[in-house]
This record gives C-alpha cells, sequence and structure tokens, in this order.
C-alpha cells in the first residue's frame, strides 16, 4: 500500500476552487474543492502537460486552457475534446490537512471507470501485480490471449508484423491505461501485435476469463465494460474525427 | 542538384507512419502535405502544440530561438515540428492519437504566388492578395502559412475570401509595432513580390451542414478568417436559417476596417445576421450609426460586449474566435461560463 504524502490544508484551497502544488515527492498535485469534497489530480494536463491550475474551472468541469480538454472534476473523466481522463490521488483528510495517496492503476482505467465500486474491488482483487525490465516482452503475435494489462508506470510499445519486418504499432504511457484487450473477447484467441517494454516498467495483470465471470456476475457493469472497449478500439483504429 | 530522400517514421500514440522526404521539408509539413494529421496550432513556432520526441537520427532546428520551445523538455530531446527538418533517416515521436486526413479534406501543400494587390485599409492595417499560380481549396475560416524573400520564416495570414479553386487569396494583415515583416510590408513596395506559401491550416472552420448558429469574435485583423466564414454562409444562403452574430473590436473608428462590406454582407443575409462592432477606446460617434445603419455600434472590449449582446442565446451554437491571445482567452472564459462545449469553440490565437 503506497504512503500518504502531505499536500495542504482545507484552508489552502478556495471554495469551489482549485489550487495546484508541488508536493515532496516533485509531483505537482492539483486540488479542486466540489460541495463539501475535495479532489486531488496529477497538476499537469495529461495532454501536453499544461499546468491544470491555469485552467477553467466553474465548480464541477476543469477546462485546460491551451487546447480545451475538459474533465469532470469529481471522477476525473474525459469530457468532450479530451482524449484521456485526469491521473488521479486517493484524497485523505485528517483535521485540517490534506494528504493524498497514489490510486490503485485499475481504478483510474477509464476502461473500468463506470462499473460498481464492488465489482471494481473484486477486479482489483484478481490483479497480479508485476515489474518488467526494459526489454522484456509481455506477449507475442500468435500467443494466446490469456491476460489484460493495466499500465502502473513505464511504458509498452506494439509492434506489427515478424522478424526484420515489424513495424511499430503505438505505444502505452499513462496509468491506468489498458492493453491486451483482446483477452476479455472470445473471438480473439491470439495476440495480434508484440507488446514490449522499453522502460523498466510495473503491470497489473488481469485474467480475461476470470475478469469475464465477474463482469457477467454485475452485467450492469459488464455492459458498461464493454461499451467503454468499444470506444478505446475505435479511439485506436478510426480515422480522424470531424475536424 | 537531387536532395536525397530521406525516412521519416512517426510513432503516434496508435500507430506508426512512415513519410518520405527531404532534408527541405519542415516535419509537420511532410506529415500534413502527406494527410498525415499531425498536431499543430500556430504552424509558426509559438504555440509548442506540435512538439515530437527525436528517437534516432539528427534534425535541423531552422529557428533555434522559437518561442514555441519554451513548452519543450530538451533534456528528452523534443523539439517542434514545425521548425524541424530531417538531416538524415528519423524515427520521432508523437505523444498523441494522429489520424489520417479525412477523404475530402483540403490536404494543405507548398504553393508559390505573387503578391498581385495591396491596399492599405487603416494606418495599420494592409490588404494584401496573392495570386496563386495553381488553383487551392480551403475551408472557410483557414490559414496560410506565407514566406518572403529575405525574410526568415513564415507567417500565419487567415483567408479574407471564399470560392473554389481559389487562384487568388486575400489577407488582411495588422502592422505589429517591430514586427520583421508586417512592418517591411508598410515601408516596401511589395506588388509583383514572389512568395511561398504552405496550406491551407487550421480547424476553425465552418461548412453550412454545420447547421448551427453561428459566432463570431474577432479583434483587428482576426476579422480576417470571420470574412471568409460570413462569404461562405452567404453563397449558401446560411442566414436565411441560422443565426449570425459577429462582433468585430477595433480600438477607434479609425482603426476600423471592411465596414461597406460588412454592411453589404448584412444586406445580402438579412435579420438573422447582426454585426456588432465594438470600440474599446472610445463611444461610437453619431456619424457612424448614419453611416452604417445596417451595423451595430458599442463600446467595450469585444468578448464583454459580446456577453452583454448574446446574453442568453448560446443554444445550438459554435463560436469562432480570432484575434490577439488575451482576446481568445478571454471570449473561451465567456463561452465556457455560458455552457457552450469546447467542441463548438474553434479559434485562432495571433501570436
Ligand atoms: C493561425 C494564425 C493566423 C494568423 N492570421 C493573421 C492575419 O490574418 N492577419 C495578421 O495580421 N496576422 C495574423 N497572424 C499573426 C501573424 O502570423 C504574424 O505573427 C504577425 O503578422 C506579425 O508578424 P511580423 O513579422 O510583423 O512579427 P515578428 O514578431 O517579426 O514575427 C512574427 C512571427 O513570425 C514568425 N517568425 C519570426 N521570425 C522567425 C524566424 N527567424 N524563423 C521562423 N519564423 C519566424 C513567428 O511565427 C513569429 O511569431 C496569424 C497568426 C496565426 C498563428
Ligand atoms: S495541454 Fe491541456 S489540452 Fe492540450
Ligand atoms: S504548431 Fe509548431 S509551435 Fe505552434
Amino acid at each position: 500500500m503506497s504512503k500518504n504524502m502531505h499536500v495542504c490544508k482545507l484552508s489552502d484551497i478556495p471554495v469551489h476552487g482549485i489550487m495546484d502544488f508541488v508536493i515532496g515527492s516533485g509531483e505537482r498535485v492539483l486540488v479542486a474543492n466540489f460541495r463539501d469534497k475535495y479532489y486531488a489530480y496529477n497538476g499537469n494536463c495529461p495532454h501536453q502537460g499544461t499546468c491544470l491550475a491555469e485552467g477553467f474551472f466553474d465548480g464541477a468541469v476543469l477546462t485546460c486552457s491551451k487546447h480545451l480538454w475538459q474533465w469532470d472534476i469529481t471522477t476525473g473523466k474525459p469530457i468532450g475534446l479530451a482524449e484521456s481522463p485526469l491521473e488521479g490521488y486517493k484524497v485523505e483528510i485528517e483535521g485540517d490537512e490534506i494528504y493524498v495517496r497514489q490510486a490503485n492503476a485499475l481504478k483510474m482505467a477509464e476502461l473500468f471507470s463506470d462499473i460498481s465500486t464492488s465489482t471494481q474491488d473484486r477486479l482489483v482483487q484478481l490483479t497480479r501485480r508485476e515489474e518488467y525490465e526494459s526489454g522484456s516482452v509481455l506477449y507475442d503475435l500468435g500467443d494466446t490471449t490469456d491476460d489484460l494489462y493495466i499500465l502502473e508506470s513505464g511504458r509498452v510499445e506494439f509492434e506489427l508484423g515478424r522478424d526484420d519486418r515489424t513495424s511499430a504499432a503505438g505505444f502505452i504511457l499513462r496509468k491506468g491505461e489498458v492493453f491486451g484487450w483482446a483477452a476479455l473477447l472470445e473471438q480473439q484467441p491470439v495476440r495480434i501485435a508484440k507488446a514490449v517494454c522499453v522502460e523498466k516498467s510495473a503491470l497489473l495483470r488481469l485474467n480475461g476469463e476470470e475478469a469475464v465471470k465477474v463482469l457477467a456476475s454485475d452485467p450492469a457493469s459488464g455492459y458498461l465494460v464493454m461499451r467503454q472497449l468499444a470506444t478505446l478500439i475505435t479511439r485506436h483504429f478510426t480515422s480522424s474525427s470531424e475536424k | 542538384m537531387t536532395t536525397k530522400t530521406l525516412n521519416i517514421q512517426v510513432n503516434a500514440r496508435n500507430r506508426a507512419y512512415a513519410l518520405d522526404g527531404t532534408s527541405n521539408d519542415k516535419i509537420l509539413n511532410l506529415g500534413l502535405s502527406n494527410a498525415v494529421d499531425l498536431p499543430y496550432e500556430c504552424g509558426s513556432g509559438t504555440c509548442g502544440t506540435c512538439k515530437a520526441r527525436l528517437i534516432s537520427g539528427e534534425i535541423c532546428d531552422q529557428w533555434p530561438e522559437a518561442p514555441g520551445r519554451k513548452f519543450l523538455k530538451l533534456k528528452k530531446g523534443e523539439f517542434l515540428m514545425c521548425q524541424c527538418a530531417a538531416k538524415t533517416d528519423s524515427v520521432i515521436e508523437v505523444e498523441s492519437f494522429v489520424h489520417t486526413m479525412e477523404a475530402g479534406a483540403c490536404v494543405p501543400a507548398p504553393l508559390k504566388g505573387r503578391i498581385s494587390s495591396v491596399k492599405l485599409l487603416t494606418p495599420d492595417v494592409i490588404f494584401l492578395q496573392i495570386a496563386l499560380q495553381q488553383t487551392v481549396d480551403f475551408d472557410a475560416g483557414q490559414f496560410m502559412l506565407v514566406q518572403f524573400p529575405e525574410i526568415v520564416g513564415f507567417r500565419g495570414w487567415s483567408m479574407v475570401n471564399y470560392e473554389r479553386h481559389a487562384k487568388t487569396l486575400d489577407f488582411v494583415i495588422k502592422k505589429k509595432p517591430g514586427g520583421e515583416l508586417s512592418e517591411w510590408l508598410f515601408n516596401n513596395n511589395c506588388d509583383g513580390v514572389e512568395v511561398d506559401l504552405f496550406g491551407p491550416m487550421g480547424n476553425a472552420t465552418f461548412y453550412s451542414r454545420l447547421a448551427k448558429n453561428i459566432l463570431c469574435i474577432a479583434g483587428g485583423s482576426g476579422i480576417a478568417g470571420i470574412m471568409s466564414i460570413l462569404s461562405r454562409a452567404s453563397q449558401d444562403g446560411y442566414f436565411s436559417q441560422y443565426n449570425g452574430d459577429v462582433f468585430f473590436g477595433v480600438r477607434t473608428m479609425k482603426d476600423a476596417f471592411f465596414l461597406d462590406e460588412l454592411s453589404v454582407l448584412r444586406g445580402e443575409c438579412g435579420e438573422k445576421l447582426n454585426i456588432t462592432i465594438a470600440l474599446s477606446e472610445e463611444a461610437a460617434p453619431d456619424d457612424a450609426r448614419t453611416d452604417y445603419p445596417l451595423l451595430t455600434f458599442d463600446q467595450g472590449f469585444v468578448h464583454e460586449v459580446a456577453g452583454r449582446h448574446m446574453e442568453d442565446r448560446y443554444q445550438n451554437l459554435r463560436a469562432y474566435l480570432a484575434g490577439p491571445p488575451p482576446l481568445v482567452n478571454g471570449s473561451i472564459g465567456m463561452l465556457l461560463r455560458a455552457r457552450v462545449t469546447t467542441d463548438n469553440i474553434r479559434y485562432d490565437k495571433f501570436s
């Protein structure tokens, strides 16, 4: 379990306002107040790193000043133009002090963001956290699709094709990004790309079959996961959106 | 002299693109002219949106003092695609999703032209027409990058006109104190000068199937792209069905231009089109109202004037903003407070 890091006092945050702080670890943390709750996120925009405290905040929706990506402040979920969620922290309040803690990568994953907390917790129970050195091959073309992966830290790249005729097929670098999603699809028994850690990386692995069983026992959540999965696949494969 | 073909691989979050170029091609331009929709905003070194990371190979930075470099992590090998060309085969990485342009998009390309008409509109605004060697298609609201001989670097200028297969492009350029090219234009006879262009660029575009009311807020030469949008809307009879509200901000009546053209557009388009001239440094003189009975005049900063006039008329609306960054940022704040969704806020910051 990660440890608490002190950020600020409750009284530092304007009512329905935002403020950012650089905490002991050097991370920039944005703290927001909405109604009687406090929320904390990575203070740099997931798009191009612009300082989010310079953005617009109307008490519920945060807008980055640079290219107008937006998020729901209570969940960190992207709205409108935004392509990625905010990277959230768990907030703990002791007296007048606000502390944050690293959140579980699965709980930050867009794929699982809409589902019931109990199902989320059951999925977290099923995950195995593993660390990989740079250069580790997570899976190769034609391997059976067993696990789904959630990035906690590091970076994973994908390649298509075999041997000397491979071509780069994208990469993943944000906490909570999910890949190897074919593990959730019955009709996709083998990997269609190779996944390689290109930095030292920490990943959560979740067995596809077991995850599907959990989701089948909570069909409402299962439906939401499949809908998010469709969005994710579309984002990776379709041509440009309306300009 | 033959120029060696270089292979430039762009790794984006969703896939990689292989581009063939030369050491003369800015990487952004190379991608865009191959219909790869690389990220950019200004195309001219100021905003930092086109940042990428060099993975392997060598690049040449053609403007090492570009203001947009302040957004880069230089230690990580980041650079601006709009200012850099490859020197060798290279692999670069763009940290966003990159798709190919849709069929039918106006794919940017290098163009050549010659200044064919020049006219002073106010003491510090000049009208320029460029006759092209070939025709070009662009969307209303787009801009071109233009380079003059002996003046280093391309400037972004928004087209004023709108037509299919355009043979000429119209621009209005505001004199920037100390600005290299704009001052040169005011001090030299530029008629007949040969220029290089690249474009069309920009996504603050209007097309009639949009089917929404439109709100335009422009300051100074920012009216350029708005004229193009109004021209297209007028050609399509758009304002028989949808409302148009245009706010054009200038300091004083002496700085205003295109008032005759705006009056004509208002006459053609009818009552659903409202055009307001916002004067920031004086109250509108009485003769302005008699000279331009079809236009409205008001005093204040243009986004504040727009806020007052729009009140609660923000439903089913697309907003176009153009001009200096403070105007665009102020207008964005106003629109967000009015709950206009961000996909309906299109802007060009003339940075
Ligand atoms: C999308 C967009 C649309 C625009 N539309 C218009 C318009 O319609 N009308 C208008 O008046 N202005 C417009 N501008 C502003 C315009 O591009 C110029 O910034 C402005 O005309 C001042 O130019 P200057 O040469 O006088 O000033 P300078 O300060 O000398 O230069 C201004 C710009 O030129 C480029 N530049 C300067 N030196 C170099 C160099 N060594 N290498 C490479 N690039 C260099 C940079 O982009 C710099 O910001 C627009 C800007 C943008 C981004
Ligand atoms: S940097 Fe925040 S939206 Fe682009
Ligand atoms: S697009 Fe290159 S700096 Fe703006």
